[in-house]
């Protein structure tokens, strides 16, 4: 088991070196000069050519490649051309708001959905199960902003009930913190949720065609019993690996969501990042992101070892 | 088979890390603070104003740090810092003498080698500044409290150059922060202003933090805009950065902030409707929007063509477009320079007041010799007041026969690629829009000016007009400043240094709770108040 | 690498579970005829009914009761609907309606688009990499490398390279698409590889260029057609998203991410800006999906809801 571990983990290397690579030369080759932001609107052409050459960007790409890469090897992942601090402190400082975000908005989306989905399987072809796969199929139909826009309408201004914007930490308690990302989750969750419950439906269905739900069910336990008990851990393998490919799509909504409710995370960070052309922020976060999206495929892949001992490793 | 140990520590290790992200240090609090919440133009990216010159951070720069004179509403430049000047008849020698008792916020007394180090990093980079520095001789500090510049010209204006509110702003630093090269940026930020900045609670992008300065010593007079006896009744003022105008609407409704800088104008009605909040001109001021040319390329190289275009503009089609239905937003803008100033003038202006004649200018573009050169415009679509003018200019250039192409892009492009001199076809441009601050257009500010290679983007060259700013710096009553401009805006329509797309104003949006706010070129938090 | 991952196709936003692959098209018997074939595939009628609207609306979009969709007047700014402008006017005097009739083209080519670049390149690398041992693993490394860059994100850092243009958006989501496409193939390829009839093929001296056009091109086609519809209709949402961030197509162009992204800063104030171009996009991801999901019923009985 540990051999096939370290194995898994070594193959995770060559994955974040591409990564390295790609977003190094992509932003390597794109228009737009940080030097002319920073000076600003009123600064002369004469000013924005010194700056450029003060912050390095009229060395050659493998000059500034080489650079980066091995400071990158000692975690050092540069500082913002814009404001002077560590890229590892600007992230460290948005990590928070946008983890919590997203924790949050999977505790609601895995709470909600499973059950939908177990649901919908369980009644297969009446008209809940129709219900409820309409209601997937409209999550994946409305972009993210206007989903949020309906939320705030109704809970905040109408309401009053939740608050417009903004993120408070956990350590000012546990309920302010919770109340202001109810609405950024649950605008974001919304395509989550309908992908986990067709992910979930699907392999319930495959899972209760089979014998020994069967024979369960005639032994006279209890429906409920057998869907949660029986059923829902043998269909659990997709159900997690959805989980974890759905984390991309987490993170693109993150962005959206932190805009709309002014939530300091690391999705607007990028964002902003590279609508400045800050060159060092993009990477590194973009870097990072990487990370967690291997790290958490990793780990959710160890997980499936540890579920289903059938998989072989 | 080890599944069950693995889960259990793997599920202890995620959740220690995952606390240790989470927890934010612990923010120090006094009892009950006033805490106003104020959201800013833009985010608060970079904290140097000598460095970087966007108004974002002039406006933060003027808490934390302090200025030797201070524009007041009534256009005077008045003493700030300064307890005494005094110029030498033939005009070359200027002795300036600080108040007593002014301190940075580390403590220390403020002292003439701190003001010394911070003139000559400012001086490297602002125009005026330059100009200065040419004449310069000596820039010493006689004593604790005593500076003294001579020069080998005599410059007239150096008191307005020392307050002018034009970025960047001469704002005194520790000789220690000012002795960065100007080139860099600076890395501490203490000051001798009314407020401390608070730096272990910025986060670019997010937020900035400011606390009232327990030491700051007033000038006895009012305050009035940067002048005047500069009194904080607030105890912290949080700028938090809105990336979405819609969400700093609703929070303002909600009362989770209680100060917006610069609201859409369409979203007004909103609080005009709303109980609890107040809605303002935020600066009477206002501002130029501005149209600029390539005038090193065709087809602006030739101005027939830049007249073309100047006959074309209805300004009150991009006005509209900019600040919406309300007419009292905004004016036609004859000219370069403020309305409701000593400085304003109309003189040569005639062609926009006629404003919009397509037929007039289609004549006159087939009488230039246009021959159907790409004008290649970029425009920024995250900056809404230069997409409004571009969605304009688009539609007004394709009306004029002229063959556009449109390149739609970001404020940052676009400052990248309007440093090109290049012909369109290698990366050049030819025309793109952008804005002045109507505090600035009083004299010769950067978008005037028409010295080639050295104006500003476009690159405008017009003798009479650099002539005309030369009589305005050696001015010395209004009226030789005022019969300057009037030349400098003759000129420039002629040559079409810029086309003026018209004067706006924008309004300012506070909750009822506030008390306080001055109407001004930016936001003044000295003399604010707020009740729980 | 593990097992597992490949053992599930991978989700993109609307790119869901087809969790077994199906092995080649069913039957079609032309007897039953078309209405009968509707009748028992009505998410298959419903989705392409609607599609076939949107596309008669994005084809004759001119003769719709349409104005010119980009003619500004500023001093009729932001009106509400009304029997002159039936779906009001923009923040620069636009009319909306036609402006939103006019988006049906650039929306529903944006997702066609994507899902014919998206598919057609990840099929071409998917079979390669599925057939030659020795392009597999290189090539699938750098697949991982762009996938684990969130989709998103990738888009907006293209588009941030790249002058704004409709291509370049079809470019920008579908380089993100490609990787999961890939993978799909490729997993269909490895376990059709080990069928009796490629393997006999292949003994039989068939060239690999040949079995793969021969043999398995056609059966990868039918996974692959209900992951394009997923493709496209996610392609849609994401061009919206990214005029949102102010990284999408050039504002000249009357896509209903554009119109939205103008508009929805005025949400309280005019939200009929946001609303016709919202509900414009929703019922159109909906048709693609629901059309998608009849298609996955079809191909794959499997986990078809039969009641």
């Amino acid at each position: 088991m540990y051999g096939y571990i370290a194995r898994r983990i070594l193959s995770t290397i060559p994955v974040v070196l591409i990564v390295g690579v790609i977003v190094f030369s992509l932003l390597f080759v794109a228009p737009g000069d940080p030097a002319a932001i920073i000076a600003g609107d009123q600064a002369s052409p004469a000013d924005v050519e010194r700056i450029r050459r003060t912050l390095g960007l009229d060395q050659s790409f493998l000059v500034q490649f080489g650079h980066w890469f091995s400071r990158v090897m000692m975690g050092d992942l540069g500082t913002s051309i814009f404001n002077g601090k560590p890229v590892t402190e600007l992230i460290g400082l948005r990590l928070g708001p946008t983890l919590s975000l997203m924790s949050v908005t999977l505790t609601f989306a895995v709470l909600i959905a499973v059950p939908l989905g177990v649901l919908a399987a369980a009644r297969q072809g009446t008209w809940v199960d129709t219900g409820v796969m309409m209601m997937a199929v409209l999550g994946f139909s409305l972009p993210v902003f206007v989903v949020g826009y309906l939320v705030t309408y109704v809970f905040a201004l109408q309401l009053q009930a939740f608050p417009v914007q903004g993120y408070r930490p956990l350590d000012e308690g546990f309920w302010p913190w919770l109340h202001g990302l109810i609405l950024p989750a649950l605008s974001l969750g919304g395509v989550y949720i309908a992908l986990i419950a067709r992910v979930t439906r699907a392999a319930m269905l495959e899972v209760l065609g089979q014998d020994y739900i069967r024979t369960a069910r005639a032994k006279g336990l209890g429906l409920g019993r057998v869907l949660f008990l029986h059923a829902l851990k043998n269909a659990s393998v997709p159900v997690v690996t959805s989980i974890g490919l759905g984390l991309a799509l987490l993170i693109g909504g993150a962005v959206v969501t932190e805009s709309v409710f002014a939530i300091p995370g690391v999705g607007r960070l990028t964002v902003d990042a590279i609508l400045q052309r800050d060159y060092p922020v993009i990477q590194g976060v973009v870097l990072v992101f990487s990370f967690v999206y291997v790290g958490v495929n990793l780990m959710l892949d160890l997980v499936y070892t540890l579920l289903d001992p059938r998989i072989a490793y | 088979m080890h599944r069950r140990w693995f889960l259990k520590n793997l599920a202890t290790a995620g959740v220690a890390a995952g606390a240790g992200i989470l927890a934010k240090p612990t923010l120090l609090r006094a009892a009950s603070p006033k805490v106003l919440r104020f959201v800013p133009q833009a985010d608060l990216a970079n904290f140097d104003p000598i460095w970087g010159t966007q108004l974002v951070v002039r406006n933060a720069s003027a808490m934390v740090w302090d200025t030797l004179y201070g524009f007041d509403e009534k256009f005077r430049i008045q003493k700030q810092m300064l307890e005494s000047d005094d110029v030498s008849a033939d005009g070359l020698v200027w002795t300036f003498k600080l108040r007593p008792g002014l301190k940075f916020h580390d403590g220390e007394p403020v002292r003439a080698k701190d003001v010394v180090a911070s003139l000559d990093r400012w001086s490297q980079r602002d125009n005026m500044g330059v100009m200065v520095r040419a004449l310069q001789k000596e820039l010493v500090a006689r004593d604790d409290r005593t500076f003294r510049w001579t020069l080998g010209k005599p410059f007239p204006k150096l008191r307005f150059v020392l307050g002018k509110m034009n970025t960047p702003v001469a704002f005194i630093m520790p000789e220690r922060i000012a002795k960065t090269d100007p080139f860099k940026k600076i890395s501490e930020y203490v000051g001798s202003g009314p407020f401390r900045f608070v730096a272990n609670e910025w986060v670019p992008g997010s937020q900035a933090v400011f606390e009232r300065f327990a030491d700051y010593l007033p000038r006895d007079e009012a305050a009035s805009w940067m002048a005047g006896g500069k009194r904080v009744l607030l105890d912290r003022v949080e700028w938090v950065t809105m990336p979405d105008p819609s969400t700093a609407a609703a929070a303002l409704q909600n009362g989770e902030i209680d100060w917006w800088e610069d609201p859409l104008p369409d979203l007004v009605p909103l609080f005009r409707n709303a109980a609890g909040v107040t809605v303002d001109i935020a600066d009477p001021m206002g501002n130029v929007g501005s149209f600029r040319m390539n005038h090193l390329q065709p087809p602006f190289n030739n101005v027939k063509v830049r007249r073309a275009v100047l006959t074309a503009i209805s300004q009150s089609n991009y006005m509209q477009a900019v600040v919406g239905d309300d007419p009292k937003l905004w004016k036609p803008l004859p000219g370069f320079f403020t309305p409701d100033t000593p400085w304003y003038t109309e003189d040569g202006g005639e062609v926009l007041k006629n404003g919009g004649d397509l037929a007039l200018a289609k004549k006159m573009l087939a009488e230039s010799g246009y021959a159907g050169e790409p004008v290649v415009c970029l425009i920024a679509q995250n900056q809404s007041i230069v997409k409004a003018m571009g969605d304009v200019t688009i539609d007004l250039l394709k009306r004029l026969g002229m063959n556009v192409e449109f390149v739609a892009t970001d404020w940052a492009t676009v400052g990248s690629r309007r440093a090109s001199k290049a012909p369109v076809a290698e990366g050049g441009w030819s025309m793109f829009h952008s804005w002045h601050k109507g505090a600035d257009c009083i004299g010769p500010y950067t978008g005037a000016r028409a010295s080639g290679d050295h104006a500003w983007f476009g690159w405008p060259s017009d003798a009479n007009v650099e002539k005309a700013f030369d009589d305005w710096f050696a001015a010395t009553n209004l009226a030789g400043e005022q019969d300057a401009l009037r030349r400098v805006n003759r000129y420039g329509l002629e040559s079409v240094v810029y086309a003026p797309t018209g004067f706006f104003r924008t309004y300012a949006a506070w909750r009822n709770s506030v008390s306080g706010i001055a109407k001004g070129p930016l936001p003044f938090f000295w003399g604010v108040n707020k009740t729980a | 690498m593990s097992a597992a991952p490949d053992r599930f196709p991978d989700s993109a936003v609307g790119v869901i579970a087809a969790p077994e692959m199906p092995d080649i098209l069913p039957e079609f018997t032309p007897r039953a005829g078309v209405i009968g074939f509707l009748r028992r595939n009505p998410r298959i009628a419903v989705g392409g009914t609607i599609l076939l609207l949107l596309l008669f609306c994005a084809v004759f979009a001119g003769y719709l009761g349409t104005v010119d969709p980009a003619a500004i007047a500023p001093s009729r700014r932001a009106r509400p609907p009304s029997s002159e402008h039936w779906f009001g006017t923009d923040m620069i005097g636009r009319d909306l309606y036609s402006r939103v009739v006019y988006g049906t083209r650039v929306s529903l080519f944006v997702g066609f688009a994507v899902a014919l670049v998206a598919s057609g390149i990840g099929l071409a690398i998917g079979l390669v990499a599925g057939f030659l041992k020795w392009v597999d693993g290189p090539v699938m490394r750098v697949m991982d490398g762009l996938m684990s860059i969130p989709p998103i994100l990738l888009a907006v850092a293209l588009m941030a390279l790249t002058r704004g243009s409709v291509g370049n958006v079809v470019i920008a989501i579908a380089i993100a698409d490609v990787p999961r496409v890939c993978r799909l193939v490729r997993s269909s390829v490895l376990s059709l590889r080990e069928l009796p009839f490629i393997e006999g093929a292949v003994t039989a001296g068939s060239s690999t260029p040949r079995v793969i056009l021969r043999h398995v091109l056609p059966n990868t086609l039918a996974p692959l057609t209900v992951q394009a519809t997923y493709i496209c209709a996610s392609a849609m949402i994401t061009e919206a998203i990214l005029s949102f961030i102010g990284a999408g197509s050039p504002p000249d162009v009357p896509s209903w991410g554009n119109i939205m992204a103008e508009g929805r800063m005025l949400w309280q104030v005019k939200p009929f800006i946001i609303a016709f171009p919202a509900v414009s996009l929703s019922i159109t991801v909906l048709a693609v999906n629901l059309l998608g999901d009849g298609l996955r019923d079809l191909l794959d009985p499997r986990s078809a809801t039969k009641a």
